[in-house]
């Protein structure tokens, strides 16, 4: 029997990668089989409604406006996001999703609410707001740490934290 | 008649229109106690076109949790209306 520990981590690892791969069979299976699971991502950090800017947009997608640039010329070409210079400030880059960006958009929204939907399906009023409350401190809890390498001159005092925590449980 | 009722008037038939184009049906089969799930031949994808349209036709958002409220043609006239009025 594989201990608690080895449980939780196991099934971590496996509900992102099922989940992933889930969305991307579906991708692949449905009508939008020309976009790959990072340019779904980068739609839904667009959203369907306000244009924004390729720095805000990059933020939350945790990458470089260089390499977001490079995403976005892919996707103006397959017809899914528009893009336009802001016309008071010619360095400012806004983009949109067209039409058909925001039916990707809504229709991966939905992918993902379904799959919530049936999860919470199976339990009873008590036990979804239990799951919820538990979940929510997963991911508050990974949140937590992922922010702790956020800046580049955290990484290794962090991993060094880290290194002096992990030997100190261990004694 | 009221100005509000000639805006409803005007809300239903753009609905129905968008609607008949997207089902690719009469504007005449489609009536305002229609249901969603049960009635209108929508899959999902078209379901998404038709609220896109809406959206774009009203200046207005129609977020999922909003459908999830929306049950009949009626029920999303409502909804368009009084989001329109915001606007």
């Amino acid at each position: 029997m594989p201990s608690e520990e080895e449980q939780m981590s196991e099934a971590l690892v496996r509900i992102f990668e099922n989940v992933v791969l889930t969305e991307e069979k579906s991708l692949q299976a449905g009508y939008f089989n020309d976009l790959s699971i990072a340019e779904m991502h980068t739609l839904t950090a667009i959203g369907p409604y306000d244009a924004r800017t390729m720095t805000n947009t990059a933020e939350d997608l945790g990458i470089t406006t260089g390499t977001l640039t490079v995403a976005i010329d892919r996707l103006v070409k397959k017809g899914y996001v528009h893009r336009e210079r802001d016309k008071r400030d010619k360095r400012i880059v806004r983009i949109s999703l067209t039409h058909n960006g925001k039916l990707a958009c809504r229709m991966n929204n939905k992918f993902h609410r379904v799959l919530a939907q049936h999860i919470l399906a199976g339990y009873d009023e008590n036990d979804r707001k239990h799951l919820l409350d538990l979940v929510n401190e997963v991911d508050e809890y990974v949140a937590q740490q992922l922010r702790r390498y956020d800046s580049t001159e955290n990484v290794r005092a962090t991993a060094r934290q880290v290194a002096k925590d992990t030997s100190k449980e261990k004694n | 008649m009221a100005d509000s009722d000639n805006l409803r008037a005007k809300v239903k038939e753009d609905v129905i229109r968008i609607m008949s184009e997207t089902l690719e049906i009469s504007p005449e089969q489609i009536t305002s106690d229609l249901e969603f799930n049960s009635d209108l031949p929508f899959d999902s994808l078209q379901l998404y076109e038709f609220v896109i349209d809406v959206e774009e036709t009203y200046n207005i958002r129609l977020p999922d949790e909003l459908l999830d409220k929306v049950k009949t043609v009626d029920d999303m006239i409502d909804v368009v209306l009084e989001l329109s009025k915001k606007n």
